[in-house]
């Protein structure tokens, strides 16, 4: 299994399987490692099992009657999983949700004055938020229920810096926005994984963006993770081309040519 | 003038009352069917805490507030922590029925006594345009005011108060920010009880306390719905409201009735704006 | 006959006592109640009396909260409708018993119609609150009524003993097999009433009425339905605790009384008509059991301590612990007895977290 760097990576996922209500199997044998440093992709459709991953990552709590029933979940080399979200969180490890995301009736400023945890430099590491997204900082005052998508997903991930995490995970981040915002956006993340040597999991439905910034990328499909690769591989793996980005070998498709259901995804080689 | 000293003394107690429940509704969806009880068992703590402080009321009232504070906590952690993810109904028959074994501890522990605190309620001030209040109505209204000041400034600036605030609207996500939910709960129980046990201390100063006396305590919920459930300067307003219908009721109509206004003012809530004056109306399962 | 989960019939599926051991133990139960009061002091007939007085109680806040989902603490507004009723009837017009029973149900069914308006409106916590409304407006009602007729606060209106035929119903013993046989019918009517269609939309209101709308049961008829068929019941049994106990007092229909029966329910079990039998009984028990519990401390540990309040602590402790633990009440330890009997050797092992 090829890891694109040899360091001890920051998150190794081991056989993870979760299970709902005591019944529903969401993810079973899910193995991934998240070097320090690079930033990953989760690519996969609706139901694959990629947001239970990143919430299992970052703790679930007990009123949620999920459990992880196998494997193991080790950060900076200890096992965590288990642990409850804020215990994560305090620890570095950061999730930004794909649905409610912000909290709505407070505003931005409180937004972001409600994560800074107490140590010092909070109000440079606040103006650092505010430099890589200068939108906040002209809404300050704003309730951020009244949001756009967009702003609200800046206000998120400008929370959980503002967590101080060594491990940010996003999920679905450019769900519901505008290409060009999702351009803008994944430039930021870049920007931020660089500046901030910042590890960033990313949990995407848009292949395209996510494996254009990212280093190394899994796919998970019903629940499994079923390939992996560099980015560069995964882009040019012709299953992936065909499922994820819409391409075949024909100019034209229509649907008659889709015959999804007929063709088996072939996740080897 | 002097009915005005009257009945704003009446909301004050409602007001703290009410505070706790909007506080207790806003953090965890919980309406609090003890907090009369709560109260009055705060005004026997109180009691009980002048005899272990040899009379010294400023230590029997520090005693008494952080008897309240621990029993908050308690309340939150062996009782409702336990209780997460079930349907509301059982949260509130849970109060319920803490609110039993808080007036059957009245009934063991303090022989059910109707007693009266002896604060001073003696000293008369008389203001200018000719009214009188008793210092000890003075300072139920003063506590009232303060303690709303004071949740105002928490709530609205301190780190804990947002933090607070937060956690109302989505646990999960606070839970992810690194804030312990358990703690804010708790935190808010703890406030709750408080401003209750401090109400019931200043009502026994002036009433008797007594097991029936914990029928304050619907007042009190009666304030916090028409002012709107998750709001506190409803809350505020609430009380002002009932204890003004309260208190011409009995003046002016049948002093019996007097018992019987809180119930009306809820059904007529209920029928007219069950959202009360400033709660937010998706609070509301309409069908 | 068959397995037990292979139903191959609509009379299978909907029978009351499907399997041969239930029918064994409810025949056998059936007989020993019938013989007791041969064998029972005139004390624990009285008992046995009171309780099926609150079974009668409690399978009617069962149906309307347990099953259809409506939170109603207007229980004792029902209750008292029934006994004023009864005070109304027998005192003014001196009604025979046959005539009083009917007609108190009647007062409460209308009754239930107005509590139950709220609840088109509401659900929830809102519902719950009007309910609350509801139960003082009836207070006070029968406050005044009590004043107005000059009856002393505390001994309230004396009701002579029901006569029924030539059977006149003032011996406990004959009541106990009166009540009995009540008893057994409303157990009777709300099982069959749980396999008709109406309870099956009650069921389906209470799980998500805004599916079971779209499914095209019209919830608002059966929510009031819920609220008059349970208050005609509670009516009916408040005036045959009227006539058992010989008066009627107001002071009686307090709050605590609509919460005993809610007590009761969650003691026994919320939605199941078997719970609602355990938890009448054993709410009405648990006082006498403190007492006798009581009796049995050294003098010295008595004196001066307040009974009641350890009475009342006694359901208040019950009403948490039940929650906090077995939130389907003693219906449900009951089930787990049968369950494993009935699957014994096998177990079941729900799964468990490898770690936490």
């Amino acid at each position: 299994m090829a890891t694109v760097d040899d360091r001890r990576p920051l998150l190794q996922v081991k056989q993870l399987e979760v299970v709902y209500h005591r019944v529903a199997t969401a993810i079973q044998g899910v193995s991934l490692e998240v070097p320090e440093g690079h930033i990953v992709a989760i690519v996969g459709t609706n139901g694959a099992g990629k947001t239970t991953t990143l919430r299992a990552i970052s703790g679930f709590l007990p009123a949620e009657d999920v459990v992880i029933t196998d494997g193991s979940i080790h950060y900076e080399g200890e096992p965590v999983h288990g642990q409850l979200p804020h215990e994560l969180a305090r620890r570095g490890i950061v999730l930004v949700p794909e649905r409610n995301k912000v909290f709505e009736t407070l505003t931005v400023e409180e937004n972001l004055a409600f994560s800074v945890l107490g140590r010092g430099g909070a109000r440079a590491l606040l103006q650092q938020v505010y430099d890589y997204f200068p939108a906040l900082s002209s809404r300050r005052r704003q309730v951020a229920g009244y949001l756009s998508g967009g702003e609200k997903q800046m206000l998120a991930i400008g929370m959980a810096l503002l967590c101080r995490p060594r491990l940010l995970l996003l999920d679905e981040p450019s769900l519901g926005l505008a290409p060009v915002i999702i351009e803008g956006l994944m430039e930021t993340l870049q920007r931020i994984n660089r500046e901030l040597a910042l590890t960033i999991l990313l949990v995407e439905q848009n292949a395209v963006a996510a494996l254009g910034i990212s280093h190394y990328g899994y796919v998970m499909e019903g629940g499994r993770a079923v390939y992996e690769g560099t980015a560069e591989k995964l882009l040019a793996h012709q299953d992936i081309q065909e499922f994820y980005l819409g391409r075949t070998g024909k100019d034209l498709r229509s649907y008659r040519e889709v015959k999804q259901y007929r063709r088996k995804r072939r996740w080897w080689g | 003038m002097e009915f005005v000293a009257t009945f704003v003394v009446l909301a004050s107690t409602y007001a703290l009352l009410a505070a706790g429940i909007v506080i207790l509704y806003r953090a965890s969806r919980v309406l609090n069917f003890a907090h009369g009880e709560l109260a009055i068992i705060g005004g026997y703590v109180f009691l009980s805490m002048t005899g272990f402080a040899g009379g010294s009321l400023p230590l029997a009232f520090a005693g008494a507030l952080a008897v309240s504070l621990v029993t908050g906590i308690a309340i939150y952690v062996v009782v409702m922590k336990r209780l997460t993810g079930q349907p509301f109904y059982v949260a509130i028959l849970v109060t319920i029925g803490i609110g039993i074994l808080l007036k059957s501890l009245i009934i063991i522990v303090w022989r059910a006594r109707a007693t009266s605190i002896p604060i001073g309620s003696g000293t008369v001030l008389t203001f200018a345009s000719g009214a009188r209040m008793s210092q000890l109505d003075l300072a139920t209204v003063l506590v009232a005011i303060a303690f709303y000041f004071g949740l105002y400034l928490f709530y609205r600036f301190s780190r804990l108060g947002i933090q607070a605030r937060g956690t109302a609207e989505n646990p999960l996500l606070a839970s992810q920010r690194g804030v312990n939910v358990h703690f804010v709960l708790a935190l808010s129980w703890a406030i709750a009880v408080l401003g209750a046990s401090v109400a019931g201390i200043l009502y026994g100063g002036r009433a008797l306390l007594s097991p029936q006396g914990v029928v304050v305590g619907f007042s009190g919920l009666t304030a916090a719905l028409v002012g709107g459930l998750d709001s506190l300067l409803g809350a505020l307003l609430g009380s002002l409201i009932v204890a003004l219908a309260e208190y011409l009721t009995i003046q002016y109509l049948d002093p019996i009735l007097g018992e019987a206004v809180p119930f009306i003012i809820l059904l007529l809530a209920m029928l007219l704006r069950p959202w009360g004056l400033f709660g937010t109306r998706e609070e509301i399962e309409r069908v | 006959m068959g397995s037990p989960y292979l139903k191959t019939s609509y009379s299978d599926v909907n029978a009351i006592l499907p399997r041969t051991y239930q029918k064994v133990l409810v025949t056998a139960a059936l007989l020993l109640l019938l013989v007791a009061p041969f064998f029972a002091s005139n004390f624990h007939v009285h008992l046995m009396n009171l309780g099926a007085l609150a079974t009668i109680g409690a399978l009617a806040l069962n149906l309307l909260t347990g099953f259809c989902g409506q939170i109603s603490l207007g229980h004792a507004g029902f209750l008292a409708v029934g006994a004023f009723t009864t005070a109304i009837l027998v005192v003014h017009l001196a009604a025979p018993f046959w005539s009083v029973v009917p007609v108190a149900g009647l007062a409460g069914a209308l009754l239930g119609l107005l509590v139950g308006l709220p609840s088109l409106r509401f659900r929830g916590l809102y519902l719950a609150i009007s309910t609350l409304a509801m139960h003082y407006a009836v207070g006070y009602a029968v406050k005044s009524y009590q004043a107005n007729i000059g009856a002393s606060a505390t001994a309230g209106v004396s009701i002579p003993d029901p006569v029924l035929g030539p059977l006149v119903l003032s011996n406990d013993r004959v009541w106990y097999y009166f009540l009995l046989l009540m008893t057994g019918l409303v157990t009777l009517f709300c099982l069959n009433l749980l396999r008709t269609r109406l309870g099956r939309a009650w069921i389906a209101i209470r799980d998500r009425d805004i599916a079971a709308e779209a499914l095209g049961i019209h919830i608002a008829r059966y929510k009031l339905l819920a609220f008059v068929v349970s208050s005609t019941l509670t009516a009916m049994a408040g005036s045959l605790t009227a006539y058992y106990s010989n008066v009627v007092s107001a002071d009686e229909f307090t709050l605590e009384l609509a919460v005993t029966y809610l007590a009761m329910i969650i003691v026994g079990g919320m939605g199941s008509v078997l719970g609602s039998i355990f938890g009448a009984y054993f709410i009405t028990l648990l006082p006498f059991a403190v007492d006798a519990l009581f009796d049995m401390l050294p003098v010295a540990w008595r004196q001066g301590v307040q009974l009641v309040g350890f009475q009342s602590g006694a359901v208040g402790v019950f009403i948490i612990l039940f929650l906090l633990l077995e939130p389907k009440g003693l219906a449900e330890l009951w089930w787990r007895v049968e369950i494993y009997f009935e699957r014994w050797p096998f177990k079941y092992r729900p799964l468990e977290p490898a770690r936490r």
